[in-house]
């Protein structure tokens, strides 16, 4: 016992001296790659806590998104528009439909664009900004859905920051699910501005009214990734950090994505009335709506093609399947970062052209 | 629950408490409640299986013992065997012989029709149902007493830390333990700790992290030669960790409980021969297959040309036991193959002399041999790891055709770092038992150097723990 209690006590000094060294070696010489990879670890609460305190850190992602703030800016934009001008492709989704788009307007160069999104944003923030941004469309206008299976999982989340650990963007969004009537009912976020954001550290009242309302309310919410910030001086912390709050995460949207009809989050019916909503509201408003389905790489998404693909044939609303011109199981049609590869985007640009077109001559220009 | 989750190391936790405070005979019995909720959490349906083997095998062992009677002896035994076969036939491969004979019915150009019967693979099967075959036939051939408490029995089927992936325990190693009181040891528990850590490294690290760049290149339509090599040697490397992984696991868990299960891999691709490899993995199998199948079909007893076709159909059989694929019986007849061709070439005498080659061969000698046949064995990785006959066929032709400057260009994801250092440390833990021909090479070094050896391997393993736990390779076998 005298060996094994002297062989534990070497063990915990070790692993201290180890912690310290790499603490030290994280906050001088480490290459750039190594030391994002231990901040991956830190707590959510102090990822943001950083970038608050460094606006000039890199990868800070503290303004990026919020919704009130780009239907500011869609909003100077549509008041500077000419009246008669050319019929804008407003899109609300991600970068994967930013790539997409530009693909068809550099095919195209007389196409415009406008774009409303966030990093990875679940389609309920892509409805939301759809909604929010009703009155910059014009009749005549295109409307873009943009839904990335990456991210259907998170439909029960208010905020990156509760699902992305490694990168969790603070901008929040509501969360839809289904009411009575077959409509959708809004839950929105407590926090819904930056400011509200910026304001956080000095309102507990404010702040304990959102970690109440994640904790309760988020479907996605893990506290491993929360609680006990102080832990992130440690790199050993971080990395255990790291591990419990992704293997939580990644768990509760597994159990999301697996009962698509009938789970916490029946997230096959909140897309289906999404998408309804969406066609309504943009042909009462005369404009085209377009549904853009994009299948990422993972595996482990929900297969978007199979989930809705037969309802918008059956419904008739315009989409775009990206699966149906690239098998996402190709490892080569992907670069690095997890996006298409540019000429993948360009054949995706091409068939979206060809759905606007068809769309169009469908449903006629209102104005 | 995988050993490699948490919620396995809470059931652990509160299995342990018990087990402390528990006398010895409650402590069976605990272990035995332990067990088949250990089991009942993956498939409670499928408890049943299990516990009618059981007692069958109960039941044969201690009908063989209170008769002298050969045909009777014999009839015993053939029940039991009838019995776990058949639970193995229609469980594993009912579909499989289906489906192969309307295969081959189509090829002959008639039209057979004949329904498929959807039953889920209960997880662990082939390990348990080889297991309790091992008792009995140990019985029948009077080399052991059968076990007199049904409760103990049902504990050596059972046994939650190899219940589902092995080692495939004899009941001369395991029924022993069982039956005898155990102690607690702080000896047990710090090597059992340091089991259980260096097998998670292997499965979290290492095989969790190298899995999808595998599944990437055999789910490519075109990949280039570079690629299959490469996704073949990582391949290599996951089925070793993932495997040896959870063994090492399995071995750690019930060391700490005082139980002491067999090993299961000796660093398997340290060898430089086929019949050095099946020394160094899944032992328990292979001795398995040695025992009770390659000797009862007559061994090498019986002539050159008989030992070969007992060495072909052993092995064969041993492929089918991992799955009901004909890759697996292809990998089957491969390693066959190779141990045949071993033997006719190189002889047994030379083949097992292994100190004597060492002695003979001068390390970097020995160095090229194991990359070699490092090689030989990633072919039959490629054989086990297809999903078709036409995938063996086409990556089998882009090896032939293999261009060194396709590996500058490699169209797959890199290793994350973390996996990079499980690998060497795990690369560095094999070289160290190896060159000291001791498992627990670390015992002699003085204590300072041994608490930084587990402050590495803590602070890899928490380096390197990944998101989602992926299922034990093995379990689907």
């Amino acid at each position: 016992m005298k060996n094994a209690l002297k062989t534990i006590a070497c063990t915990l000094v070790a692993l201290i001296v180890l912690d310290v060294l790499a603490a030290l070696v994280l906050v001088g010489p480490a290459p750039a790659s190594l030391k994002t990879f231990f901040n991956y670890g830190r707590s959510v609460p102090g990822k943001i806590a950083q970038w608050k305190a460094n606006p000039d850190l890199r990868g800070n992602l503290l303004n990026v998104s919020w919704l009130p703030d780009l239907m500011d800016l869609s909003a100077e934009q549509a008041a500077a528009r000419p009246a008669g001008d050319e019929p804008v492709v407003h899109t609300y989704g991600m970068s994967f439909v930013v790539r997409i788009t530009d693909a068809a307007q550099k095919a195209r160069p007389d196409l415009q664009l406008a774009h409303r999104g966030g990093p990875g944003a679940p389609p309920n923030f892509t409805y939301a900004a759809f909604l929010k941004d009703r009155e910059n469309r014009r009749p005549g206008d295109v409307a873009v859905l943009g839904i990335l299976s990456y991210s259907v999982g998170a439909m029960g989340s208010f905020s990156n920051r509760t699902w992305v650990f490694e990168q969790p963007s603070p901008f929040t969004y509501p969360i839809f699910l289904p009411d009575g009537d077959g409509g959708l009912r809004e839950i929105e976020p407590v926090v819904e501005t930056l400011e509200q954001e910026m304001s956080l550290e000095d309102d507990p009242d404010l702040a304990g009214r959102w970690y109440d309302q994640l904790r309760d309310q988020d479907r996605v919410f893990a506290p491993a990734a929360f609680d006990l910030s102080w832990l992130d001086i440690s790199p050993f912390a971080r990395l255990v950090r790291r591990s419990l709050a992704q293997g939580d995460i990644a768990g509760r949207k597994a159990e999301i994505i697996a009962r698509p009809e009938d789970g916490t989050m029946p997230y096959a019916e909140v897309l289906r009335r999404m998408i309804t909503s969406f066609n309504a509201i943009a042909r009462e408003d005369g404009q085209i709506p377009i549904v853009l389905l994009v299948q990422g790489r993972d595996p482990v998404d929900p297969d978007l093609k199979a989930l809705l693909k037969p309802w918008l044939e059956e419904e008739g609303y315009p989409y775009l399947a990206t699966a149906d011109h690239q098998s996402p199981r190709d490892p080569r049609a992907f670069l690095p970062d997890g996006h298409y590869q540019p000429d993948i985007d360009a054949r995706f640009g091409q068939a979206f052209l060809e759905v606007l077109d068809r769309a169009r001559q469908e449903t006629p220009p209102a104005r | 629950m995988l050993f490699s989750q948490l919620d396995f190391w809470y059931f652990f936790a509160v299995v342990f408490l018990l087990y402390l405070v528990l006398p010895f005979r409650w402590q069976n019995r605990m272990l035995l409640v332990a067990s088949y909720v250990f089991y009942g959490a993956w498939d409670w349906r499928f408890l049943g299986l299990i516990a009618f083997s059981t007692v069958v095998d109960y039941l044969v062992g201690l009908s063989l013992a209170r008769t002298s009677d050969e045909t009777r002896r014999r009839h015993l035994l053939t029940i039991s065997m009838v019995t776990n076969l058949g639970l193995l036939g229609v469980f594993k491969y009912f579909n499989f012989f289906i489906g192969s004979f309307v295969a081959l019915a189509d090829g002959m150009g008639m039209s057979v029709s004949i329904p498929v019967l959807y039953i889920v693979l209960p997880v662990g099967i082939s390990f348990y149902t080889f297991q309790t075959m091992s008792y009995t036939i140990d019985v029948y051939r009077r080399e052991l007493e059968p076990a007199k408490n049904f409760f103990d029995f049902a504990l050596f089927v059972a046994f939650f830390p190899q219940l589902v992936a092995g080692p495939i325990e004899r009941a001369s190693n395991l029924l022993p333990e069982i039956m005898r009181p155990r102690t607690v040891t702080w000896e047990g528990i710090s090597r059992g700790a340091v089991l259980c850590l260096i097998g998670l490294i292997k499965k979290v690290v290492v095989a969790d992290a190298i899995s999808p760049t595998v599944d990437t290149v055999y789910g490519m339509e075109n990949p280039t030669g570079a690629a299959v090599a490469v996704g073949t040697w990582l391949f290599a490397l996951q089925i070793y960790c993932d495997f040896s992984g959870y063994t090492d696991i399995a071995r750690g868990v019930a060391k700490m409980m005082g139980f002491g299960l067999m090993r299961n891999f000796a660093q398997p691709y340290f060898a430089t021969n086929p019949q050095e490899f099946w020394r160094r993995w899944h032992i328990s199998l292979s001795t398995w297959l040695r025992d009770y199948l390659y000797i009862s079909l007559g061994g090498n007893r019986q002539g050159k040309r008989r030992t070969q076709v007992n060495l072909m159909a052993t092995m064969v059989l041993g492929g089918l036991w991992h799955g009901a694929a004909w890759n697996f019986v292809l990998w089957g007849g491969y390693q066959g193959a190779l141990l045949v061709l071993h033997r006719q070439f190189f002889g047994r005498r030379r083949g097992s002399g292994e100190g004597e080659r060492r002695r003979l061969l001068h390390w970097g000698g020995r160095l090229l041999l194991i990359l070699a046949y490092f090689q030989v064995t990633c072919y039959g990785w490629l054989l086990f790891r297809a999903q078709s006959w036409e995938q063996i066929a086409d990556f089998t032709a882009r090896l032939a055709t293999i261009r060194l400057s396709d590996f500058a260009n490699l169209p797959l994801p890199g290793l994350p770092f973390p996996a990079i250092t499980g690998i060497l440390l795990v690369l560095f833990w094999d070289i160290a038992t190896e060159a000291s021909g001791k498992v627990r090479f670390y015992e002699s070094w003085p204590a300072p150097v041994r608490g930084l050896l587990w402050a590495v391997l803590i602070y890899a393993f928490a380096f390197g723990a990944t998101t989602t736990p992926s299922a034990f390779i093995y379990f689907q076998f």
